[in-house]
């Protein structure tokens, strides 16, 4: 046996010698823990009562003893999943008394004897997991428990629709039709409590609505015409008898004389739903019972036998009733063919079968091709397999309290491997459940975030908001809201906030829904990685294309890129767009070398950025070619000659002079080209008029242009 | 000395013990780590500080020892003790503490010189 799947034992006694040697003498078999003292076992028990099989425990101890322990493990509930075995010296019989009163399973007396230990903690571990199996909301019992109903109800069915000339298929139908009914229920309104469970025992009586049928006679049943009116009230009959049926079938809700009474005309149906598994049928056949009285009702009061009206009509029985008025529509009867689906649906809501909930027919109506296509392909298997994991989900919620121990283990296990996998990956890994509302981060995830490993209602928490600003938040919000199970994922990146640092994530979000129909959003699963450097390499690459090497200034294209972007921001803003020309470069390359050149080229960029704002955009547009683009407000002739005189300097005994050629969006219309154009045209001026100079655009150069 | 005759020695019942723990080797082991106890020292130290409840306890963890190394000898004497130090100070208790300590020390010695001859 692996170490890991040992049971464990907690042995507490306050002398190391008497735990040595209980624990040599339970040996290898066990995983042992020790305790010298009450205060130390309720310790270790508040920390592991769950993985515990069994506490040995003495009584008379230093702080805590022994009966102080079993009165912890009372009122914290440990004891009825921990079993407790006393090894005291104590034999008084008050004490012994005490003890079993406050829960303990059996004594050991001194001295231990090796065999007898032993065989004491087999046993009472092999009692408890076999209670533990035996309380119930385990899924294989409910399986069997279910199995066995079903086969009763199966054979009883059967016979009713062997009297009735019924197609075998029709409480199948209704079976279908009412789960699928109820889920969608559950889904629309809290308003009838319906649990999985509620939905799974519904379904499984609504096969019994007919049961009533086997008092009424043949010949009325499958009478192929018209029933005369005397006939139909015994038809009616059978809600009652149905009733009564199952009121004989449960023993004590009626008095024996009642009992006795009811059996003669009733023996058959009584009998074998007597025999339904007691604990389970009773909440089944007082379910059964509604369903077989009331399904004729109808929710304006017009139904029988009594006429109930509204929700007086218990939920079973309107939903069964819908169900069944629409199989029998849609089946051939001996009286009638079977009814198209869109024209049964069409006579139901038409009222032409009576009133039904109007709740009840949106669930129907909103749904119709779903039902159509369960009923044709029977979903009825599939559906009960649903309600099954349904069933055991709910377990686990703690409903029944008790579950399994082998589902506790595969927990255990799947908790112990998802931790295992959390903790290694260096990764921020989150759950989020609807309700509670509350967030799940894993260590390494509330580290890096600097946010609590739990906390409630993200939606509003502060910190949380902090660390990815309200912005993303409501984004995820919004992705989750779009998503669907078909569709659960989703990616977006943001920047963190992190501890004075801003931090570039994505996070990837999958939302989680249950199995029922429709399906419910129950909340998300997720991770965030850091995806901060390889952005940060991505915007250095960006960057790097977007500049001259030489100059360090911008490139063309990313110049007028920028450009556009502000003329588009600020249609109405002034701008002035200056073209700048080193004269006579060539020469200058020509006669002193081009690395004297490309000083020259890097002392103009240099004295460029000197002379404008930073938030001005300077740029090399190629070769000797450079753009100045800079928002104005007043006396642009003034600063354009500031700029130019800074741009003639001396480098090494040689003067270097600029032409530049300046356009103004007051000038000409608001787009890079029209500035470019009319810059350059005023350059070309001054290249005309002997360089080393600058003018501005105007409309007379245009006309020069145009000759 | 062999295990069996440290019984004989410190009046205990070794036929006993064997039936219940059934190995030499697991006997020997807790015998020898009796000595370690320090049940017997907390025993002394409450008697003559006058703490009943100490005394009681001390008292109670060395008769549950003794019952289960059969030590049979002992074991009545601090069984003894025990009731007489339960819920209220016994009239006999001091003396019944002086047949505890001359018990202890006759099991004490035994073992020691088990101790001895196993070389340990």
């Amino acid at each position: 046996m692996a170490g890991k799947n040992k049971q464990k034992i907690l042995i507490v006694d306050d002398s190391e010698m008497n735990r040595s040697i209980l624990a040599d003498m339970l040996g290898e078999e066990y995983d042992i823990l020790e305790a010298e003292d009450g205060v130390q076992a309720v310790g270790i028990l508040n920390k592991r009562a769950s993985e515990l099989s069994l506490v040995l425990l003495d009584i008379v101890m230093p702080r805590l003893d022994g009966f102080g322990v079993l009165s912890a493990m009372n009122t914290n509930g440990w004891i009825t999943d921990v079993p407790v075995i006393m090894v005291s010296a104590e034999s008084g019989s008050k004490q012994v008394e005490r003890a079993y009163e406050l829960g303990v399973t059996d004594f050991i007396n001194r001295p231990f004897d090796a065999l007898v230990v032993r065989r004491r903690v087999v046993n009472t571990i092999l009692l408890y997991a076999k209670q533990k199996r035996l309380i119930g909301m385990v899924e294989d019992q409910i399986y069997e428990t279910e199995q066995r109903s079903s086969l009763m109800i199966d054979i009883l069915s059967h016979i009713v629709e062997f009297r009735n000339g019924e197609s075998g298929l029709h409480i199948l139908h209704v079976r279908t039709l009412t789960a699928m009914l109820l889920n969608l229920v559950a889904a629309k309104t809290d308003k009838y409590n319906l649990t999985p469970r509620e939905i799974s025992l519904i379904s499984t009586a609504s096969a019994l609505h007919d049961v009533g049928k086997i008092a009424i006679d043949g010949a009325i049943l499958n009478k192929p015409g018209r029933l005369t009116q005397e006939e139909f009230s015994v038809m009616k009959t059978h809600t009652t008898v149905g009733a009564e049926m199952l009121q004989a079938a449960v023993p004590g809700w009626m008095t024996d004389e009642e009992y006795e009474l009811m059996k003669t005309h009733t023996t058959a149906g009584a009998e074998m739903l007597a025999r339904l598994p007691v604990q389970h049928g009773e909440d089944l056949v007082k379910v059964a019972y509604e369903i077989c009285r009331w399904h004729h009702e109808r929710w304006d009061g017009r139904g029988y036998p009594d006429g109930l009206r509204g929700d007086d009509i218990p939920i079973a029985a309107q939903v069964v009733s819908l169900a069944d008025v629409y199989d029998a529509l849609t089946s051939p009867r001996v009286y009638k063919p079977a009814i198209p689906h869109d024209q049964a649906l069409e006579m139901i809501l038409d009222g032409q079968c009576g009133q039904f909930n109007p709740m009840l027919l949106e669930c129907l109506t909103e749904n119709a091709e779903k039902i159509q296509t369960a009923l044709q392909g029977d979903a009825a298997e599939e559906i009960q397999q649903r309600n099954l994991r349904s069933i055991s989900e709910e377990a686990l919620r703690g409903e029944g309290g008790a579950v399994s121990e082998r589902t506790l283990r595969l927990l255990d296990y799947e908790r112990m491997k998802y931790r295992f996998f959390a903790a290694m990956s260096e990764e921020i890994q989150f759950e989020y459940t609807v309700s509670p509302s509350m967030v799940t981060l894993s260590a390494y995830g509330s580290k890096m975030l600097g946010l609590e490993e739990i906390f409630m209602d993200p939606q509003t928490d502060q910190r949380l908001i902090n660390v990815l600003g309200q912005k993303t938040l409501d984004e995820i919000i919004a992705c989750q809201r779009n998503s669907t199970p078909e569709r659960p994922d989703s990616t977006i990146e943001f920047l963190a906030h992190l501890d004075g640092e801003s931090r570039w994530f994505r996070v990837i979000t999958r939302s989680v829904w249950t199995n029922d129909a429709p399906p419910k959003y129950t909340g998300m699963l997720g991770k965030a990685i850091d995806i901060h450097e390889e952005r940060m390499k991505l915007r250095e690459l960006e960057e790097k294309a977007s500049i001259d090497p030489l100059t360090g200034l911008l490139n063309r294209a990313s110049a007028r890129e920028q450009m556009e972007n502000r003329l588009l921001l600020r249609p109405n803003g002034r701008f002035a767009l200056a073209e700048i020309d080193l004269d006579n470069f060539k020469r200058v390359n020509d006669e002193l070398g081009h690395i004297f050149g490309d000083r020259v080229l890097q002392e103009l960029a240099g004295r460029m950025k000197h002379a404008v704002r930073s938030s001005d955009i300077c740029c090399r547009a190629g070769g000797e070619e450079f753009f100045l683009f800079l928002e104005y407000n007043t006396d642009i002739e003034r600063t354009v000659e500031r700029i130019f005189h800074s741009l003639c300097f001396e480098l090494e005994g040689r003067s270097v002079t600029v032409s530049m050629g300046v356009a103004l969006t007051g000038c000409v219309g608001p787009s890079y080209e029209e500035l470019y154009h009319a810059a350059d045209l005023a350059l070309y001026h001054v290249k005309n008029n002997g360089k080393n100079g600058f003018c501005f655009y105007d409309e007379s150069m245009k006309e020069k242009e145009e000759r | 000395m062999t295990l069996p005759e440290c019984y004989g020695k410190l009046q205990g019942d070794y036929d006993e013990v064997v039936s219940r723990l059934r190995s030499d080797r697991l006997i020997q082991k807790f015998v020898l780590k009796f000595l370690d106890d320090e049940s017997y020292a907390n025993l002394c130290a409450a008697m003559e500080a006058e703490n009943r409840e100490e005394a009681f306890r001390a008292a109670h963890t060395i008769k549950g020892m003794c019952q289960n190394l059969s030590f049979t000898r002992l074991g009545e004497s601090a069984h003894q003790l025990t009731e007489a130090l339960r819920n209220t100070w016994g009239d006999n208790a001091q003396e019944l503490f002086r047949q505890v300590q001359a018990d202890y020390d006759l099991t004490a010695g035994a073992i020691k010189e088990l101790k001895a001859q196993l070389g340990l």
